[in-house]
């Protein structure tokens, strides 16, 4: 993919980040309390709210594309040879796929009432 | 002054000359006095000594600056620290190598690219900007490829590949010049892993040119054109005719 690409995908992921951590930071420390907030029976809870299951998982994927390509972008920096170029383009590429893939389980898990545990 | 032979020498060193002032002492004049009547293996680049030729860049007091074009009473006090530019080689003392910052100025193709090479070479008339097409890269022609900006450029420092604000705004500059066609080639060399975005618009590099250009600028602008992968829209060079001499 052309960098140009990536970097529209950077600064997209990065406004619409800002709007969902807003909301989600309100949701947990305005609205509800923060110390009931984090408790388990309460989160479990939020998941069963399809809608807000759907934001979880779209902040989940924003924020992490987003960390990813950006760690990605110092690495290219730090070092130019080819094969850590290489190393580092799927690294990136495996490590969104991996975490990306673990939370959508546990927001699944969490949704259908199955342990995300 | 910092003094460093890499043939002979582990690291740098600081050495003090005393230099008498004078009103009006450049920190160029300062340093080819320490030259000529102090210490004669003092090694330093200069040439036009009035801001033209770009050869005296050094870090003056922490900052990059060209020695001709500063004065010593504008730095205040008693004491003048020079230094080698940054993000550069030394091959002695003040002197830097330049060679690869002139080297990623050429691969921008910092030159007319047309079609019709034979017109280019034997042009049959006058190829005019219009004055608003001469304005929106006027500043960026005054670059006397000194090297101040990619010496305090924070990418430079790390990332080896990445061409620099001189060379990115030099790019900008002939991708938006009417008579060129070569804009579209140049996008795409740009739009690389190391190429315009590594730039994160720290904005040094508009702080210390001596020239007033705006490399900053000229960077943010050729991002623009790099992600919608368009050359500016234009009409062309207005041509007029080459004058019939007269009898």
């Amino acid at each position: 993919m052309k960098e140009s690409r990536l970097m529209l995908i950077q600064y997209a992921t990065a406004v619409v980040a800002v709007a969902l951590v807003s909301v989600h930071l309100i949701m947990q420390g305005v609205i509800y309390p923060y110390t009931t907030a984090i408790s388990f029976s309460n989160i479990l809870s939020i998941y069963n709210n399809g809608f807000y299951a759907v934001f979880l998982e779209a902040l989940l994927v924003v924020v992490l594309v987003h960390g990813f390509n950006g760690v990605r972008i110092i690495l290219h920096e730090i070092r130019q040879t080819r094969a850590w170029g290489t190393w580092v383009d799927a690294g990136t590429v495996v490590a969104i796929v991996v975490t990306v893939g673990y939370g959508t389980r546990t927001v699944i898990l969490a949704v259908f009432g199955g342990s995300p545990a | 002054m910092q003094r460093f032979d890499p043939l002979r020498d582990a690291k740098p060193r600081m050495m003090e000359y005393a230099v008498p002032r004078r009103e009006g002492m450049t920190v160029l004049d300062a340093l080819l006095y320490a030259r000529d009547y102090l210490d004669h293996s003092i090694a330093l680049r200069f040439s036009c000594r009035q801001a033209s030729c770009g050869s005296c860049g050094m870090k003056i007091n922490g900052r990059p600056r060209l020695a001709c074009y500063t004065q010593v009473a504008e730095l205040g006090g008693e004491r003048v620290v020079a230094q080698p530019m940054d993000n550069f080689v030394i091959i002695k003392d003040l002197v830097t190598d330049l060679e690869s910052f002139f080297a990623k100025h050429r691969e921008m193709m910092p030159y007319v690219i047309r079609a019709d090479t034979d017109e280019l070479e034997h042009p049959s008339a006058e190829y005019l900007m219009k004055p608003e097409e001469l304005e929106k890269v006027l500043q960026f022609t005054y670059c006397i490829k000194c090297g101040l900006c990619t010496s305090s450029c924070p990418t430079a420092a790390t990332d080896s590949d990445f061409p620099g604000p001189q060379a990115l705004t030099q790019a900008y500059r002939y991708a938006m010049d009417p008579r060129d066609e070569g804009g579209r080639k140049r996008l795409e060399l740009l739009d690389s892993v190391h190429g315009v975005w590594r730039c994160h618009y720290a904005g040094s590099c508009s702080y210390v040119c001596p020239k007033g250009v705006d490399p900053a600028l000229g960077i943010q602008l050729l991002k623009r054109h790099v992600m919608s992968g368009k050359t500016p829209r234009r009409e062309g060079a207005k041509v007029f005719s080459a004058p019939t001499p007269q009898k």
